[in-house]
Parts: C-alpha cells; structure tokens; sequence
C-alpha cells in the first residue's frame, strides 16, 4: 500500500470529520466508524478529487467504497492507471 | 424613544483591495482596476464593451475558508463570508471555536438576536453555468452541492451556519439595490428591537468562463462602449459616459448595532445609520422613470425617517452607474432635493458596478466619508453632465450626513441614511 496515498487519504478524512489524523484507523469504516452521513460523504469525495487532482470520483462510482482501506486502494488502482501526480 | 443603531465594523473584498483599511485607502488615493476582458469571451459572441474591473486572486484560507467550505461554496458566497469575518474582527468580536465543526460562535453575543441580511443580484450564476456546461457536454461529472451553491440565500446562510448565528437570516435579490435594501431591512430590526446586532451587506460574482452574464448585460446596452482608452473609460456623471464598467464582482458588509449595546462593549463606531427608505418606479423593468419622481419621494422619505432636513445632509454617495439615462436623472433629482453644492461622488467610477454588492460599499463608503471627514474623487470627470458639485479632490469637508441611494433593475429604489457619530 502507498503511504502517500494513505497519509494523504487520511488527512482529507480529517479535514471532512474534524476528526485528528491520528483517530482514523485504516480500517475504520465510513459509517460506522466515522459516523459520516451521505452529505460528509460526498464531501469527502469532492476533497479527495481536489486532493489528487482526478475529477472521475462521482458518485455512482465509489459507491462501494466502505473503509479507509478501501479508498486507498481504489485511489492507487486509479493512479496506476495514469501518469503520477 | 428610538433605539440608534451604528456601524460597529465592516469587511471588504474589491477589485482595489481586499479589507476595508486598503479598500479606503484604495479609494482616496482613487484607484481604479480596468482590463480587456478574457479572451475566451470574445470568441463566442461580438460584444461592444471590452473591459471590466477584475478582482485581484483571492486566497480562500487567507479569508479563513477551508477546502472543504471552499469545494461547497460558489466565489459569490466565499467572498460574502471573508467579507463578514472581516467585520466581526473589525467590531472587536472574539471568535471561539466550535468543537469537532469549522464553525465559530461570536463570543458573548446572544446568538438568536443577530440577524444577518444580504443582497445579491444573480447569487451562484458561476455555479450554475459551470455545471450547465458540464451538463450539455455530457460530462459524468457534475457537482454533489450545486443547487446549495447556486442558490441566492447562501450567501447569508453560510455567514450564519460559520458563526452560529440564529437571528433572522435573509437574502434580498433585488438587482442592483440589493446592497441597499439589506443594510437598510437590518437597521430596521435593529432599531426596532428584534435585534441587537445584524451583519448586513452585499456579494456578488459576475463570472463564467464563456461570458455569459457579460454577454447579456452588453446586448442590454449598459455597458462601456467607448474602450479606446481603458483608464478614462468608465467616467460616471461626464459628458462623454457611454455605459457602465462591469465588475468581477466582490463583497462589503458591516456590523449593525444597537448604540448603548456598542457603548457597553467599548465597540469602536464608524458611523450611525439613520434613515431607510425604499420606492417602486412603476415603469420599466430596465429603465429609470424619465422624471426620477419616484427616486425624489424616496430621499424625502429617507430624509423625514432620520427626522433630518435636506440641508443636514453635508453628502451624496450617487447610484452613478455611468449610463446615459441613469446619470442625467439622478443628477437632477438631487438638484431638486439638495440643490447644487452638496458633494457628490460615484463609487462605481473606481469600482465598476458590482451590481448586488454595490449599495453594501456605498453604504461603507459613506460611512468612512462621515468617519474620516473626507472622501474620493469621481474619477474620470472631466465635462460634468449636469452642474452639481461632483467631488474632485479628497480635501476634508466634514459632513455630519450622508445618503447612499441605489436603483435597480426592475423599477427599485433605495436609500439609506447616516449620520456622522459625534458621541
């Protein structure tokens, strides 16, 4: 797993929840864990496009994303895929 | 007896500077920002006028926004909120955070007794052609929050969501009077006793990537026409006016407050709102009633709610839009109320015309002029169309009241009425 990409998932986690980097777990989950509504979670995924300067995170396309984890890793298959930010 | 209100603070985003220290110095020292317009505009449509007054870059952080406020918020709305954090801070207001939220609450204020009143002319248009663009190119993507952004009452809800304020909350879109309206439903409440303290002022954002809103105030016939020479174009109240500069746009709103309220919290005071009158011309959606009868009842109305006479009134801060109609019309009016020595000046000959956010910067204009006993030129007069004292230099000339009118599309009119502070 890329740590940037962890490190920088997390700090846009912490933006969306006001929640300190430190509290998010890798495998905390979006709503149970971070108790975030439908409303922070298209948030966090317009901060994560601003983040990695990629505008392909609409909705209907990460919806299956559940955990950090899960956003780490559909962000790196997508980087994968194109040149490196 | 009547409640007094004052103005305890004020913030300013604009083309000639961010902040009102630098916004007032920028006009005394009668600053103006003019530039062709962006090139992708002239692609798409013949246009007559050529220019505009562009804001400088704005920062988001550096007016307190957060990326997560700023992905959420079209510009007008951004520039509302800087605007507003401006004036809480130039009123003496401490700010204590939240916890767990990007939201403040002002700190010892009751909160469900500040109101907040905004104007604005066209509200998120930049959001709503962004992504009505978006739209038509079939692209995916396509913005989340793009009714919350677009829509006009953001600007005042986002000003009240950020500071945790309860009071009433409203958003007047009343073209180009909007400014105006605002400051003056706010000293109402105030001085009504619903409120002790109201952010009141306008924002607007008059910007799209293919110059759609530019466009249409152009083939309306309101803008510069003359652009030959872009430094003496925008030249409100001279004979050779050709229209009005368009504006990127830009924030201004003050602090309204209760006096003994400001009195007791050692508040410093800019000036005090006495008067506030609206009226409806009746006659055309896009011009002035010919003979401004209607403008002329207002300012007496204006004047008879301060319990003032025209001759107290030391200042005109003018609508002066630079069109032909406009100007002509409202110098005469003034004449008729005034006579021909009370000082006038346009902001928008320095400005441009920030349409909804322009009575909010008049209104601060005047009460700097009140404060400060001196105020900025009209810029670029050179052959005045009518024979009133237009203000050609910034020498002090203590006024101890000013009025600052705006007219609208749509046939409004308003007036607001200050009164320099002297204890």
């Amino acid at each position: 797993m890329d740590l940037n990409v962890q490190q920088r998932v997390i700090k846009v986690v912490a933006e969306v929840t006001n929640l300190s980097e430190r509290e998010i777990e890798l495998t905390a989950s979006l709503a149970q864990d971070l108790k975030m509504d439908s409303l922070q979670r298209m948030t966090l995924f317009i901060a994560l496009e601003d983040e990695f300067q990629d505008d392909a995170m609409a909705p209907e396309q990460v919806a299956g994303l559940a955990t950090i984890r899960d956003i780490v890793g559909f962000i790196e298959k997508k980087l994968g895929q194109s040149p490196p930010l | 007896m009547r409640r007094r209100v004052v103005i305890s603070g004020a913030g300013a985003v604009s083309a000639i500077g961010v902040g009102i220290e630098q916004f007032w110095r920028g006009c005394l020292e009668g600053n103006a920002v003019v530039a062709p317009i962006p090139a992708a505009w002239t692609e798409r449509a013949t246009l007559h006028s050529r220019l505009w007054s562009p804001l400088p870059q704005i920062d988001p952080e550096a007016l307190g926004i957060a990326r997560t406020e700023r992905l959420q918020l079209d510009p007008f709305a951004m520039l509302a909120l800087g605007a507003a954090r401006e004036a809480l801070a130039s009123a003496g207001f401490g700010l204590t955070p939240v916890e767990r939220t990007r939201a403040f609450t002002v700190a010892g204020e009751d909160a469900a007794r500040f109101g907040v009143f905004m104007g604005t002319g066209i509200g998120g248009a930049y959001t709503f052609l962004h992504n009505h663009a978006q739209h038509l190119s079939r692209s995916p993507r396509y913005h989340p929050f793009v009714v919350s952004m677009l829509m006009p009452n953001a600007c005042s809800a986002v000003i009240a969501n950020k500071f945790s304020l309860h009071g009433p909350n409203v958003t007047y879109c009343i073209a180009c009077a909007s400014g105006t309206v605002s400051v003056g439903n706010a000293y109402r409440a105030v001085r009504g006793g619903e409120l002790e303290l109201a952010l009141a002022g306008g924002a607007e954002f008059l910007n799209d990537e293919h110059g759609h809103i530019f466009r249409g105030f152009d083939i309306a016939g309101t803008l510069v026409r003359d652009c030959a020479d872009p430094e003496t174009a925008n030249r409100p109240f001279d004979e050779k006016r050709s229209g009005f500069l368009f504006s990127q746009g830009g924030a201004a709103l003050l602090v309204l407050e209760e006096l003994e309220h400001a009195l007791r919290r050692g508040a410093p005071i800019l000036a005090e709102l006495a008067g506030f009158a609206e009226t409806f011309d009746a006659h055309s959606m896009m011009s002035m009633a010919p003979e401004g009868a209607q403008v002329e009842r207002m300012i007496r109305a204006c004047l008879a709610d301060a319990g003032l006479e025209a001759a107290a009134v030391g200042y005109v801060n003018a609508h002066g839009t630079g069109t032909r109609n406009n100007d002509e019309i409202e110098s005469k009016v003034i004449e008729r109320v005034f006579g021909r020595s009370v000082p006038v000046n346009s902001t928008k000959s320095l400005l441009g015309h920030t349409i909804g956010a322009s009575g909010a910067f008049e209104a601060l204009v005047t009460a700097l002029t009140l404060r400060d006993g001196r105020t900025h030129i009209n810029k670029n007069l050179q052959t005045p169309c009518c024979d009133l004292n237009y203000v050609r230099s910034t020498e002090p000339f203590h006024p101890q009241a000013g009025l600052s009118q705006s007219f609208a599309f749509g046939g409004h009119n308003a007036a607001v009425l200050l009164r320099r502070y002297n204890g």
